[in-house]
């Protein structure tokens, strides 16, 4: 079926998978809160961090990228806390400036040039995914599912209102800051896989599906990392099938499966 | 305790990025068990004087203090023990939240850290979901109601918290007058069973007014008139209820 052997295939598989879960679970916070620009801003921070990582010729990229992802949600996140500075302002400033700066990097990476490993950053690679990283990211999808279970409560009175939660004596911002990290975190870590242009996409679209289906948000807690993963899956056998670049097939499934959901969701049927 | 459940002195309060207080030199002694309704024309400061008592909002100057503890050191411990219905919250159709859930979101900051509700709260949103009469509703969406239900589903909230402070801004907008009552008994009844305090922004007559032990007009931000109301709500319970 694949023109890869198995022990490239698999790796990839089995971190798409995760990646998938990982992405869509934390979507349903970025869905839910608006904060589709910031962790926009926070994708493209960590794509020009891993090519700066690439320039300096470092050992392992991805710390560079979770350092200028890191840095987005520190710097930016007050900002948008406290409506300081629109969703638009936040993109329109902080794209430009992180694509810039990612692009500068890969120009003077020891390895630039189209085809390049140093551009598997930009849409992602099958070949880039060892068992090692596979382990990480399981270590890190378990340390997802935990917080996510032990701060359930606080999240969930956030999603519901976050004025209403302060109200009642949440601790509101703490929470915040804590999702804008978790989120900095995650799209580092995806980062080798889905790519910088793109791994946005397997945040916001399967967890915005998984909203089309329900109207109760413990279950779009669970249907999203489902869709998230069917999305993955099915964008890495379309991937290593018909030799497309991982991100971009991911994307296109993604995309189909929010497609599907619209086209089927409940919430868009008139009662008889 | 003996004092005063609020007090607030002097206290001068502004929104971020506003040159000019939407409170001045406001002064305030609210005793337990009483009910004040606070009156008084759009942008008076109505609603801001319930942000400063439950510290959602900062003041520059004065103090507050709830249950005797200074708000501005402990904002957010004294919440938790204050329940708080606010006058513009509605819920748009897609919010995926169901009213058992909206209404059980207030207990959660009692329930602390790494814990689940219990059997208790559960029993606290069900009591408080009968109340308001809309029981039969807390599986519904909260986003597919109509405005009105959503105001009690919002006032059923305010009472599963289990507070005896109660800050109601217009608890009965988008009410229908039968509503209007309904909401007005409830209050009451929260009163007199737990002996709880209430101060409740309204600005049109009806029975949350008419049975309140106190009337505070604010006008730009200031307290124009304090004063004493009759008849007493008792008259307004009806005999069975409390």
């Amino acid at each position: 079926m694949f023109h890869l052997p198995w022990h490239i295939v698999l790796p990839t598989l089995l971190g798409t998978v995760l990646v998938g879960a990982l992405c869509s679970a934390l979507g349903t916070l970025v869905v839910r809160m608006n904060l589709s620009s910031l962790g926009f801003a926070m994708a493209h921070a960590a794509f020009a961090g891993a090519a700066l990582g690439l320039t300096l010729s470092a050992a392992e990229p991805l710390w560079f990228a979770l350092i200028f992802s890191g840095a987005v949600a520190a710097i930016l996140g007050p900002l948008a806390d406290a409506s300081r500075m629109n969703a638009d302002t936040i993109l329109g400033v902080v794209f430009p400036v992180t694509m810039a700066l990612g692009l500068v990097f890969l120009y003077t990476a020891p390895s630039s040039g189209i085809g390049s490993g140093a551009l598997s950053l930009l849409w992602g690679s099958v070949l880039g995914v060892t068992m090692s990283q596979v382990a990480w990211l399981g270590i890190l999808s378990a340390a997802v599912a935990v917080l996510l279970l032990a701060f359930g409560k606080e999240l969930l009175a956030l999603l519901l209102d976050r004025k209403l939660a302060e109200a009642a004596g949440m601790p509101t911002r703490a929470t915040f800051y804590g999702i804008l990290f978790l989120i900095a975190i995650v799209v580092a870590v995806s980062l080798r896989i889905t790519g910088g242009l793109l791994i946005y996409a397997l945040m916001v679209l399967p967890a915005s599906a998984a909203f089309q289906w329900a109207y109760d948000i413990k279950k779009v807690f669970v249907l999203a990392p489902v869709l998230g993963v069917g999305s993955a899956f099915g964008g890495a056998l379309l991937s290593l099938g018909a030799d497309l670049p991982i991100g971009s097939a991911i994307a296109l499934s993604a995309t189909a499966v929010y497609l599907l959901s619209i086209a089927a969701s409940p919430k868009r049927r008139r009662p008889r | 305790m003996d004092g005063p459940v609020v007090a607030l002195d002097a206290v001068d309060a502004a929104y971020e990025g506003e040159r000019s207080a939407a409170l001045h030199g406001v002064t305030l002694r609210v005793r337990a068990g009483e009910r004040l309704v606070i009156a008084g024309p759009n942008g008076a400061g109505k609603t801001t004087l319930l942000e400063v008592i439950n510290g959602l909002l900062p003041f520059q100057y004065g103090e507050v203090r709830v249950f005797g503890r200074a708000v501005a050191a402990e904002g957010r411990r004294l919440r938790t023990r204050i329940a708080y219905m606010p006058q513009d919250l509605s819920f748009p159709p897609t919010t995926p939240f169901l009213v058992r859930d909206v209404v059980m979101a207030a207990r959660y900051a009692q329930i602390g850290p790494f814990r689940w509700p219990s059997a208790e709260d559960r029993r606290h949103v069900a009591c408080a979901l009968d109340a308001v009469g809309i029981r039969t509703l807390a599986g519904r969406p909260i986003g597919r109601l109509s405005g009105g239900q959503q105001r009690k589903a919002l006032l059923a909230r305010a009472l599963a918290q289990g507070s005896r402070l109660l800050l109601l801004d217009e608890p009965t907008a988008n009410l229908d007058p039968v509503a209007r009552d309904e909401v007005a008994r409830v209050v009451s009844r929260v009163e007199e069973e737990l002996g709880a305090t209430a101060l409740v922004v309204s600005h049109e007559a009806g029975p949350l007014r008419d049975g309140a032990d106190r009337l505070v007009c604010i006008e730009d931000g200031r307290i124009v008139a304090d004063t004493p109301q009759t008849p007493s709500r008792a008259a307004l319970v009806p005999a069975g209820v409390a």
